[in-house]
């Protein structure tokens, strides 16, 4: 009842205030009648009696006031009186609200956007069991290049190591094509050795996963599904343990499902386990090093401790077996081994983050209180005229908070259109892209960041005045807004940003510079028109197959027979996507043996000839190998770069004709009568990768692999078309093909040359890609808090640039005035911008290499470019100040 | 009416008006009036505290209002006790008669002890 009367007397003094005022004012009224009635009936005389009864009273409007206040909704009905004064305010200059609210947006949308990104891809514990516990086993050869374990030796170190709870080994094995309830799906599949899962230490949700000793052949084929395979392809249905699948032509038993969110390696979406099925050349071959490693360190043991065991067990093998001499190993926590080499970038990624919304908060501050200082005057009258304090600081929290809400919203808005985006754009290149998600914690902290700047600033002016009595700001007339020190403050927050911006704009220029250098970096083959495809034989379908006479031959012959194709061929790792495969064991008859036989490794490729003529990779001496001359029966031969020549042929040497012994990678094709390999020609260098130069690299041939090695070597194959038409018409056409020869291989999508080469430089176009909106930002932000500054200026000092061209200064002169006050603050923001610059070289050079003076040009022209674009924004308001009319200006105070 | 004012203590101008419009329905002078009356003269209450603490206790709802006609033929609002209301006296006539008890007993003990 209480509440109900409440509630009823609340709805009436809100929307019949004006009766409710009426009635008021009667009983006042009748009050006053009545007692000086009484008065007067007492023997006072009527003006008497009605002065005595209002001196009671204390004023008609007082005692109305306290009433008022006793009323329900009085907060609420100031409130909303404060909302309708800021609404009229922001109306009266829409540009300025506009600008505060868009700079609030852009500052939380792009803040939280980036780094709800790096978020996922860098700070997010990785999806394993006690993540800090396991390490990758960074392995190397006694040369130092990264060599993986041969499976004997991954079995010695298992066995002789005592630091770790398990020591797993994984071959990431690229796709497979699976019969699911849907229909055939491409997935990614990971062999892992039986510890695998014990290994990243977690369980699955449905059965089981990988049994001790099930990696060996024969003992059942089973496979542990991901969850997204799972769910997508399997319906998520609980029976799916114990089913039977056909994958690439075999059958395989489902024994376990893992958990949502698990994925090793992590870029690896859509994935499916199976243990390592090895024949005996992989279990017994030292050599032939492929298998990664991993490991669960036992409670207490460090990665250090680990690595000492290791190394015993290293130096206890090479003792034994000169093959395995000089091995080392790095054991790097998973977490680093993961986020890897582009943890640096992002760091410096976070940083312009925070310098962004530093940026942002700085211009809506520099803004908000230009403006305070503006009002400060009608502040203070207010106040005169008997405000209450907190009734003046209250309207402008209600101003602040109408403009921290509105750019809140839209900064949240803008986050997650950002985040679709980014999540469109980039799913397949960011290690952890598909799981990217607005970060709460920092979109709230982005949120009261931004709004407690808005409302302090605005709060300023209120603040202040309580400092200083309001006859004293009304008194200093035109000169109000300024004092020395806000002119310092202002000038400090433009600087502040033109530095900010200047460091953010040579940071992404030298970023579009690199990437400039990579996408035109001498490849040694046109890129253009050539078309890609990934060629995974089924071993089911092909074991004991001669997979080049019943696949490659009739394909390779297809493809050439169709119209608009130049020319198509097979290599095992195509340039510019992947490289690695080589060999340490170069030894060149006749030369005297490198100091260190292992030093350099040369790259080891298997193509068919058609792959020369794709990649028109011009012979320089000797002959290309021929299927009608090297044959499996005759003596191997290969074609070296130039770069081999340069590395291991003595200068002056004919190469073509020497003899290479055999290698790790070429122990099983060599023919057996002549181990030997004869080098037949040398052809031009061809870059394996775009980051680094071209590594010394053997090819042979595939009509040479003996019938027996033929799947294990030659299995899985990319296939390059080079076309004579847009690459991308003939994938119907090449489909085709690969249906005649044999309907079973999946063709998984092909790509061009150019697509690869787009998506190898993936992070570097994200990062540019981010660094140029921040820099596009920042100077748009730089430049809009000059121009409010300057406008504001013009504004306070109008007064004062009438009284200076009344008394005789002229229009250039004011102009003149302003340009060369822009001017120091620009040109300190620059110098503070370079200083900042070099400053963080450091953090810099993580992503890109800056040389002072190498970059010369670039920055000099950035920051020339900002100095022109903050003269322009001075433009707009200097020619507002040379238009005054001295007598208006004078009259308008 | 003596010139010098007993301040009301918190609370108790509810308690008085309360007390005051039992008897009937009252305008405000006739609130203030009967206080005077019902305290000997002792407190003396402003229109200044009255008319807020009157469109308080209405909003509360222990008093609704009503134009009528005064005594001398004006026209006048009035205040009435609600069922609230006279539960509101009730409860604040015990709580006060403790306070007063309490009181009364404490001074005396300081008193007695010298």
């Amino acid at each position: 009842m209480t509440l109900w009367s409440r509630a009823k007397s609340l709805g009436r003094n809100l929307f019949r205030k004006h009766a409710v005022e009426e009635d008021l004012h009667d009983e006042v009224r009748a009050f006053v009648e009545m007692a000086t009635a009484e008065k007067v009936a007492a023997g006072w005389t009527e003006a008497e009696a009605r002065r005595a009864t209002l001196a009671e009273l204390g004023g008609l409007e007082r005692l109305k006031r306290s009433v008022r206040e006793e009323r329900a909704g009085t907060a609420l009905e100031s409130i909303a009186q404060d909302l309708r004064f800021g609404a009229r305010q922001v109306s009266k200059s829409p540009a300025f609200g506009v600008t505060v609210m868009t700079t609030l947006a852009l500052s939380i949308g792009i803040t939280t956007a980036v780094f709800s990104v790096l978020y996922a891809m860098v700070i997010r514990p990785l999806p394993y069991g006690d993540v800090s516990r396991i390490v990758a086993l960074d392995t190397h050869s006694a040369g130092g290049g990264t060599q993986f374990a041969s499976y004997p030796e991954y079995a010695d170190w298992r066995r002789m190591s005592h630091s770790f709870t398990a020591l797993a080994g994984y071959l990431p094995q690229g796709t497979v094509g699976m019969e699911s309830s849907a229909g055939p799906v491409v997935l990614r599949e990971v062999g892992g050795t039986d510890n695998f899962f014990t290994a990243l230490g977690v369980n699955p949700i449905l059965g089981r996963t990988f049994l001790p000793g099930e990696e060996t052949s024969g003992r059942g084929d089973v496979v542990v599904l991901s969850y997204e395979v799972w769910q997508q392809d399997f319906g998520g249905k609980a029976d799916i343990v114990g089913r039977r699948v056909q994958m690439d032509g075999s059958a395989f038993t489902v024994i376990g499902v893992m958990p949502a969110g698990f994925r090793f390696p992590i870029n690896f979406a859509n994935s499916i386990y199976v243990p390592l099925h090895l024949d005996k050349s992989q279990l017994e071959n030292r050599g032939n090093h492929w298998l990664q490693t991993l490991a669960r360190l036992k409670p207490g043991v460090t990665a250090r401790q680990a690595e000492a065991d290791l190394d015993t067990v290293f130096a206890a093998l090479g003792k034994a077996d000169a093959f395995n001499a000089g091995r080392s190993v790095h054991a790097v926590d998973l977490t680093t081994w993961v986020v890897g080499n582009t943890a640096g970038s992002l760091r410096l990624l976070l940083i312009a983050v925070a310098a962004m919304l530093v940026i942002g908060c700085v211009n809506v501050a520099g803004l908000l209180l230009a403006r305070g200082v503006k009002r400060e005057r009608e502040m203070a009258l207010r106040s005169a005229i008997g405000a209450h304090r907190m009734r003046i600081v209250r309207q402008l929290l209600t101003e602040a908070l109408l403009f921290a809400v509105c750019g809140a919203g839209a900064g949240v808005a803008l986050a997650f259109g950002l985040l679709r985006l980014i999540r469109v754009l980039l799913i397949a290149s960011l290690a952890r892209g598909a799981e990217v998600q607005v970060n709460l914690p920092v979109l709230l902290a982005a949120l009261g960041v931004s709004v407690a700047v808005t409302v302090v600033a605005a709060l300023m002016p209120a603040l202040r005045l309580s400092g200083t009595a309001p006859a004293m700001a009304l008194k200093s007339g035109g000169s109000t807004g300024t004092t020395r020190g806000q002119h310092r403050l202002r000038t400090g927050f433009v600087v502040t940003q033109v530095a900010l911006a200047l460091a953010l704009l040579v940071v992404s220029g030298l970023l579009l510079q690199m990437l400039g250098q990579l996408r035109s970096a001498e490849l040694g083959f046109n890129p253009d028109q050539i078309l890609t495809a990934e060629v995974n034989l089924p071993r089911g379908r092909y074991a004991g197959r001669d997979v080049l006479a019943d696949f490659y031959t009739p394909m390779i012959e297809k493809l050439e027979a169709l119209p608009g194709v130049r020319a198509a061929g097979v290599i095992q790792m195509l340039p510019l996507q992947a490289w690695g495969w080589n060999s340490e064991h170069i030894h060149i008859y006749g030369t005297a043996p490198l100091k260190s036989p292992r030093t350099d490794p040369a790259e080891v490729r298997f193509v068919s000839p058609g792959y020369y003529r794709v990649f028109q990779d011009a012979l320089i001496e000797g002959r290309l190998q021929d299927p009608h001359i090297d044959k499996p029966t005759t003596q191997l031969v290969g074609v070296v770069n130039e770069a081999f020549v340069k590395k291991f042929i003595p200068a002056g040497r004919d190469p073509v004709g020497m003899e290479i012994g055999d290698n790790d990678q070429t122990q099983t094709l060599a023919n057996q009568d002549n181990p030997r390999i004869l080098i037949v020609g040398v052809v031009k260098n061809i870059r394996q990768t775009v980051y680094q130069p071209t590594f010394p690299q053997m090819d042979f041939m595939i009509a040479q692999v003996p019938a027996a090695e033929s799947l294990n070597a030659i299995g899985s194959m990319h296939v390059v078309v080079r076309t004579a038409v847009a690459p991308a018409s003939l994938v119907p056409a090449m489909r085709q093909v690969f249906r005649q020869v044999d309907p079973t291989v999946p063709l998984r999508e092909p790509e061009t040359m150019l697509e690869v080469m787009a998506d190898v430089l993936t992070f570097e176009r994200l990062e540019n890609w981010l660094f140029g909106l921040f820099a596009v930002m920042a100077v748009l932000l730089a430049v809009v808090g000059l121009y409010g500054l300057l406008t504001h200026e013009v504004e306070l000092s109008t007064r004062e640039i009438g009284i200076r061209l009344a008394l005789g200064a002229t229009r250039t002169t004011i102009l003149k005035g302003i340009y060369r006050r822009v001017g120091w603050m620009l040109a300190i923001g620059v110098g503070l911008g370079l200083v900042l610059t070099a400053a963080a070289q450091k953090a810099i050079s993580a992503v890109v290499a800056l040389r002072m003076q190498k970059d010369a040009w670039l920055i000099a022209a950035l920051a020339l470019g900002l100095l022109s674009a903050g003269l322009l924004a001075a433009a707009l308001p200097a020619r507002k100040a040379s238009a005054v009319e001295p007598m208006e200006a004078l009259r308008e105070e | 009416m003596g010139s010098k004012q007993t301040n009301l203590l918190q609370g108790t101008l509810d308690l008085l008006i309360l007390k005051a419009l039992v008897t009937g329905e009252r305008h405000g002078l006739g609130v203030s009036r009967r206080i005077e009356q019902m305290t000997r003269g002792t407190f003396l209450v402003k229109p200044g505290s009255l008319f807020p603490a009157l469109h308080r206790m209405e909003e509360s709802g222990w008093l609704t209002s009503f134009w009528g006609e005064s005594e001398n033929n004006r026209r006048a609002k009035f205040y009435r006790l609600t069922k609230a209301g006279t539960r509101q006296l009730g409860e604040e006539t015990e709580q006060w008669q403790k306070i007063a008890m309490a009181m009364t007993h404490a001074l005396k003990t300081s008193q007695e002890t010298p």
